[in-house]
């Protein structure tokens, strides 16, 4: 798994896939942070991290669209399944390599809170918090961007359908806002946005943190299952 | 050691591979020939675990690959069609990670020495993306090199090689077959013919021969081929081949040569038709009985199926 999570993390910077990612993503938290932030005098950052869930579901199909179609494309599937590693470590291995990317694009968001903490005062719990959440919410994405493109042998097949599933997940939240009764709670309930809200108010409600582990485990085994069912087609 | 048993195969409702069951041994060379979509990737791929076969048997120096595909995997050095490379990385970062994954203990040594057989010291530096496609076979090649693998599984080595470094390859491969068990497989016949110690011919997923290269050459029983070019008109000389037994021929160009093929023919089928068309008074000015060669028996085995 090692190898295969440095081969990954560094492939995204000896293609533009990486600097793509990073420019769009910290140009975009930059400016909402300029906006709600610098601009607004607030030293929370849940509101910025709120908006950047939609907006993330747009930005993180980038590092998974390539994971698995784009190996199936050149043919270096057959390097990595003929290899004496197991098909588990392969998909975690890439998994974490972008999860790695997106730690490390948090880590330079987590910065600019860090400057505010010089001009106000920041609530550390809801700030970690939040961060925690989010971070955890762009776990599931990937996931669900992986499991994508291992469906796939085509890098645009991958992105869109990601963005396809992506796109129902964010309003689904919505769409409960206009239902009613039993399937307000069960479409909140399935709505990883929605359980954004509670680290965004500085709770870290077990219920939420073991539904978006859950989510990310489940994608990465459906992931493994879709990649050794291929071996047998 | 490679044990094959009822190998089957199918794709949709395609038998790829149609119950093939061979064994090669230790330190032998196996040679793979079949037409295109004969069933010879498919059955390299189940061998090294890519795919999944749909019944059968497969052991690699007696490690089941569906049981223990793990340590299967590590007796294996594999060669696919189109070598899996990266673009983006530089020759040395792709061997490196290839290294990586097979577990290799010392990596920088085992890729020196692996790139110094196959003559890839000069490009380590450059990107896989930018390497000529004799390039991109030789580093494939020495990624399954690494790890001193028992078994090679090399699918097409010499494809995109010039005709120096095919000899170069063959060389290679040849002595890689003293410390290893390799299967190959090649379109062309005479490489098959000067690296391999066994053949097997693949044909619609079936084996249809399995035999030394020589004794392949020999098949045919006691048919002959001869040529010879005569003086004397197409009349005469078809009245004097019309005459034997068991002749059948054809004209090969404007030249007065005929292609001459005898069934049945004794040791002395050479003379009686020198000695036919001497007393016809037409001078054979040259004969020579042509050798079957290994792609006579491949083509003779796999047009039935056409």
């Amino acid at each position: 798994m090692k190898a295969i999570f440095k081969r990954e993390l560094r492939s995204y910077f000896l293609t533009m896939t990486g600097y793509i990612f990073l420019t769009m993503f910290l140009l975009l938290a930059g400016l909402l942070f300029c906006l709600f932030n610098l601009a607004g005098s607030v030293t929370s950052v849940k509101g910025v991290l709120g908006l950047l869930t939609t907006w993330e579901a747009f930005i993180l199909p980038i590092l998974t669209m390539r994971m698995f179609a784009e190996d199936r494309r050149l043919k270096t599937d057959q390097l990595l399944m003929t290899a004496p590693v197991p098909v588990k470590s392969v998909v975690l291995g890439k998994f974490f390599a972008a999860f790695a990317m997106v730690t490390g694009a948090l880590l330079i968001m987590l910065l600019y809170t860090v400057t505010l903490a010089f001009f106000g005062t920041v609530n550390w719990a809801e700030t970690i918090s939040s961060f925690a959440g989010f971070w955890l919410l762009c776990g599931v994405i990937l996931a669900i961007g992986a499991f994508m493109s291992a469906l796939t042998d085509s890098m645009i097949v991958a992105a869109f359908s990601t963005y396809a599933v992506l796109i129902v997940t964010v309003f689904l939240g919505n769409i409960a806002a206009v239902a009613s009764g039993v399937l307000q709670s069960v479409l909140l309930w399935l709505s990883p946005m929605s359980r954004f809200d509670d680290f965004g108010r500085g709770i870290l409600d077990p219920s939420a943190l073991v539904y978006y582990i859950s989510l990310i485990v489940l994608f990465i085994v459906l992931t493994v299952k879709v990649t050794e069912r291929r071996r047998f087609a | 050691m490679i044990e094959v048993k009822n190998l089957v195969k199918h794709f949709g409702d395609k038998k790829a591979v149609n119950d093939i069951s061979f064994t090669v041994n230790d330190n032998e060379v196996l040679g793979f020939l079949g037409p295109n979509g004969a069933g010879k990737s498919t059955t390299m791929n189940m061998l090294t675990g890519y795919i999944s076969m749909t019944s059968g048997e497969i052991k690699i120096c007696g490690i089941d690959i569906l049981e223990n595909p793990i340590e299967a995997k590590k007796k294996i050095g594999y060669l696919p069609e189109q070598p899996p490379l990266y673009p983006e990385m530089t020759v040395r970062e792709y061997l490196s990670f290839a290294a990586e994954l097979k577990g290799v203990k010392n990596i920088k040594k085992e890729i020196d020495a692996a790139a110094r057989k196959v003559g890839l010291t000069e490009v380590m530096s450059r990107r896989v993306g930018n390497l000529s496609k004799g390039y991109k076979q030789r580093t494939g090649f020495c990624a399954a090199l690494l790890g001193n693998p028992e078994v090679l599984i090399l699918d097409e080595p010499t494809v995109g090689l010039d005709p120096n470094q095919i000899i170069e390859m063959r060389g290679l491969i040849k002595s890689l077959g003293r410390e290893h068990t390799v299967i190959l497989s090649s379109h062309i016949l005479t490489e098959i013919s000067a690296v391999c110690d066994r053949v097997l011919i693949i044909n619609d997923g079936r084996i249809i021969a399995e035999d030394t290269p020589k004794n392949l050459a020999g098949r045919g029983g006691k048919a002959k081929r001869i040529i010879i070019r005569v003086d004397g008109g197409d009349d005469a000389v078809s009245a004097v081949l019309d005459g034997l037994d068991g002749v059948t021929y054809s004209k090969l160009g404007e030249g007065g040569e005929y292609e001459i093929n005898i069934s049945n023919a004794s040791k002395d089928a050479g003379k009686k038709l020198f000695f036919a068309f001497a007393k016809a008074e037409l001078p054979i000015l040259e004969q020579r009985e042509e050798e079957r060669s290994l792609e006579d028996i491949f083509i003779e085995l796999t047009k039935g199926d056409k």
